[in-house]
């Protein structure tokens, strides 16, 4: 929708000075008393004829009015209440008193009191009584405002009564109507913001009931026009009597009304709503109805805030139950995206959205009906440059982004949280487009002519097509939303936190295990050095030992060697997880190369047919990757010992991301049933007596390997040979090391 | 030989003493060998202090230090001597129970001349010491204007 009226507009009103108006309406008048001795300070020009007495301002109330009201006045002062509301007797006539304080001194208005019995506050209070337990069983908004309008109707004979509710943009709709088919029906009319300048909504949040009864009145001035309190022009804000702007009672002329009442519908403290009545005649409303109509007004506005309240309430609930699943699904999840797609429904269910998309540096996720991913990228980008705050929402994204246009249809409606304090990572949902057709009461865009400030003069029914928005996100909708980011950032800093300890927990247990083995590597290798070193000595000092001794003495030595290197073994294995890898280009062939030379002189006169096929380079630490060369092919040379000759197959080939490798003999092979415990650190499958080693070389292999990000696999036959191999990928491409 | 200097083992373990000092025997080598049973003996005798006060001679040809020495351990004398201008000529064998890679790296850092993981096996371990023993103790020229008694 276009602006309605511009800046300049705005300002005259703004500037209209509603609040001291400097007059009354004539069917009243206002004495304005000093507080502390009740001499007369200001009055209406009308208020001695509308009295039947003289006044000349500093006459003492009582002089003028008679001595029981200063009485009655001093008493209602000693009280706390905000109003003094009496009939008095003013020599014959018979008068309607409202007195209010201000801080120009205590106001009182002068009515006419009422005429007839059956319009006093009296005779209405029954029927009010029924009214509060009529509305109370109401069941909706709507069935208040219709209870209202009728009952209003009732009390105060206007010709149509509406009640109509201000939406986020200060738009007005009439939601019920009473009206006796005199006045035109405005019954789901909308009615301009502009219609009710701001300083008069503020107004009408201080002061809740007006009443003209005729708008052509002819204003009846404020004698002396300063006040002597402060010289200043009489604020009338809480004066019922209070003078309107002229421009008001010319849009009243224009709508065909001669007679108006307005209440305010405040929910807390906002102006929700108003109940507007209007008659074809001037009419005249007493001050008793008026009062049960201001009470009913507050009644209604406590209904629709209770009902609205509960309505919220039950929905808060819904989404609470939702929320927590979407929770409890999030915890399983290994992010946002995952978690998102995982439980697309649950996610739409939580705002009623037609689509709901993650944006974040992992990528985005689009689900239901969104905008296309590069457009998604843009609005995250819109949103992180615009409003980083932790929430967004719109019912018309293309009114405050205008790229959103391109995508109207689809998402008019955006509600988005962010879930990262880092980085702008957001999650949104969509609404899409609803066009609707909006009845304006009158065509708003026909505002004021230029020479000065006029309403507009036609309220035909004037349709306007709404397009570009979509239903409105409510108030509950957008907490539930507020509140699953809450939970979110929540379980996202959890989750860090855990890490934290958990990373904390693992440095701390690193530490203990290096001071560990660091203490096992010098101190428990020293007895085996000890026992060795002595069964030698022994040995070379007894000279003639039999053969069994000797053979004991030679156990002894080979135990204690083989325990020594056990632990060495172990020890390299250990510090396999702690040492940092140093990734290099390595050239596979020459280390492997050197691996076997330096196997030759182990040979011993054995015969072994080496076939050592082309093999790519590969990315790791060269000294790791040779202990890794080394121990598949002591393996290879160990099992295949018993075959003549042995035939030992180093081969590798380049795969997508890395590169293969293998080595395989026509050895003893294994059982494939076992192949799960090739790997295992002191696994071994065969007898000790058989094939020496500490079944730790394997177990190093893949340990070196999958520090280098890779993997380890075996195959094997009973009598047939066995092939292990392994796989490194490219570690320039990705951390070789997938340790955190 | 009365221009030989001794060897200097540092080692507390009384096993590994005894088996070094058997292994050095076999060697026979003509140097002295003095002994000290940790880090705060070695010093003095380097310094010909506390209870080496007055010791005839100079630096030794050699000192065999121990990595896990107690009170002062090895590392830290292998610094002491290192930084002090009178003794950092001297050459210093670290022997020790592990290839600790840190312990390995730290002696290289402070000077170390050589490391030596004492092997399991006594033949190796023999072997290993007779090397160094000769290697330090009689080929090796002491630098010059290192006093020569």
């Amino acid at each position: 929708m276009e602006k309605i009226i511009d800046e300049l507009d705005l300002e005259a009103c703004a500037r209209e000075p509603i609040r001291v108006p400097g007059a009354v309406q004539p069917h009243g008048a206002l004495l304005v008393v000093d507080e502390r001795d009740l001499r007369l300070l200001q009055h209406s020009t009308n208020a001695g004829d509308l009295l039947g007495i003289e006044l000349r301002v500093g006459v003492a109330l009582g002089d003028a009015l008679g001595a029981s009201l200063p009485k009655e006045l001093d008493a209602w002062r000693g009280r706390d209440e905000p109003l003094f509301l009496r009939t008095v007797r003013v020599g014959e006539r018979l008068l309607q008193l409202s007195a209010h304080r201000s801080r120009q001194g205590l106001q009182l208005e002068f009515e006419a009191a009422p005429s007839d019995e059956r319009e006093t506050l009296e005779a209405v209070y029954p029927r009010l009584r029924a009214f509060v337990d009529a509305i109370g069983r109401a069941g909706s908004v709507q069935d208040i405002a219709e209870l209202a309008v009728r009952e209003i109707q009732t009390l105060t004979g206007f010709n149509r009564i509406m009640l109509y509710s201000f939406d986020a943009e200060g738009d007005g709709t009439v939601l019920a109507e009473a009206s006796d088919g005199i006045l035109p029906s405005y019954l789901d009319l909308r009615f301009p913001a502009s219609d009710i300048p701001a300083q008069a909504r503020e107004l009408y949040k201080s002061s809740r009931l007006r009443l003209i009864p005729n708008a052509r009145y002819e204003p009846a001035t404020i004698s002396p026009a300063e006040s002597p309190v402060d010289g200043k022009p009489l604020d009338l804000s809480h004066a019922a009597l209070r003078s309107v702007s002229p421009i008001h009672l010319e849009y009243m002329r224009n709508m065909g009304t001669a007679a108006s009442m307005s209440i305010s519908i405040l929910i807390d403290d906002e102006l929700w709503g108003l109940i507007s009545c209007h008659n074809a005649e001037p009419k005249l409303v007493n001050a008793q109805i008026r009062s049960a109509c201001d009470f009913l007004g507050q009644i209604v506005s406590l209904q629709i805030g209770a009902r609205q309240r509960a309505d919220r309430a039950v929905r808060r609930i819904h989404l609470k139950h939702i929320e927590g699943e979407l929770l409890a699904q999030m915890s399983q999840s290994a992010d946002f995206h995952a978690g998102v797609s995982a439980h697309q429904q649950t996610w739409q269910r939580l705002v009623a959205a037609d689509g709901v998309a993650v944006v974040s540096a992992d990528g985005i996720t689009a689900l239901g009906l969104t905008p296309s991913k590069p457009e998604l990228l843009e609005l995250a980008k819109w949103l992180h440059a615009t409003d980083p705050s932790e929430l967004y929402a719109t019912d018309q994204l293309s009114l405050h982004w205008p790229q959103g246009a391109a995508f109207a249809n689809v998402a008019s409606g955006l509600l988005s949280i962010s879930v990262s304090q880092l980085n702008p990572s957001y999650i949104m949902w969509f609404r899409q487009e609803v066009e609707r057709t909006v009845k304006w009461g009158g065509d708003p865009r026909k505002g004021p002519v230029t020479d000065r400030l006029h309403p507009r003069k036609s309220f035909d029914t004037w349709k306007q097509l709404v397009r570009m928005r979509s239903i409105p996100w409510t108030e509950v909708e957008i907490e539930a939303a507020r509140d699953v980011r809450h939970s979110m950032i929540n379980f996202v800093l959890r989750r860090a936190e855990e890490r934290a300890a958990l990373s904390e927990k693992l440095q701390r247990s690193n530490a203990e295990l290096e001071a560990f083995s660091y203490s096992v590597s010098h101190d428990l290798r020293a007895p085996f050095r000890h026992i060795v070193g002595y069964a030698d000595l022994l040995s070379h000092r007894e000279t003639g030992l039999d053969e069994k001794s000797r053979h004991y003495l030679d156990s002894i030595v080979d135990s204690a060697v083989h325990a020594g290197r056990l632990v060495d073994d172990l020890l390299a294995f250990s510090q396999m997880g702690r040492t940092t890898l140093n990734p290099v280009r390595v050239d596979m062939q020459k280390l492997v190369n050197e691996v076997r030379r330096s196997r030759d002189p182990d040979l011993q006169g054995r015969a072994i047919t080496w076939q050592v096929g082309e093999l790519p380079p590969a990315y790791g630490d060269p000294s790791l990757l040779r202990q890794v060369w080394a121990n598949l092919i002591d393996n290879a040379m160990k099992y295949s010992a018993t075959r003549n000759p042995a035939e030992i197959r180093i081969e590798g080939a380049p795969v997508e991301g890395g590169a293969r490798y293998s080595v395989s003999d026509n050895g003893v092979g294994f059982e494939m049933a076992y192949v799960g415990k090739l790997f295992g650190v002191f696994q071994r499958l065969h007898r000790t007596e058989e094939y020496q080693g500490t079944g730790i070389g394997l177990a190093l292999v893949k340990r070196i390997v999958e520090r280098h990000g890779g993997t380890v696999w075996a195959q094997g036959d009973v009598d047939k040979g066995a092939t292990v191999g392994f796989e490194l990928r490219d570690s320039r491409k990705e951390g070789a090391d997938g340790r955190p | 030989m009365a221009d030989l200097r001794p060897i200097l083992l540092v080692e507390d373990n009384p096993r590994d003493l005894e088996l070094t000092l058997t292994a050095l025997e076999r060697c026979q080598l003509a140097n002295e060998i003095v002994v000290a049973r940790d880090g705060a003996e070695a010093l003095d005798y380097l310094h010909a202090r506390g209870t080496f006060a007055g010791r005839d001679g100079g630096g030794p040809a050699v000192v065999l230090l121990d990595l896990k020495l107690p009170k002062v351990d090895g590392l830290e004398v292998l610094g002491q001597i290192k930084a002090d201008a009178h003794l950092r000529q001297i050459p210093v064998v670290m022997l020790t129970s592990s290839k600790e890679e840190r312990d390995v790296v730290r002696s290289y850092e402070l000077g170390v001349n050589a490391f030596v993981v004492k092997p399991v096996d006594f033949q190796e371990f023999f072997k290993a010491i007779q090397d160094l023993g000769i290697f330090w103790a009689i080929l090796n020229e002491p630098p010059p204007g290192f006093r020569r008694d």
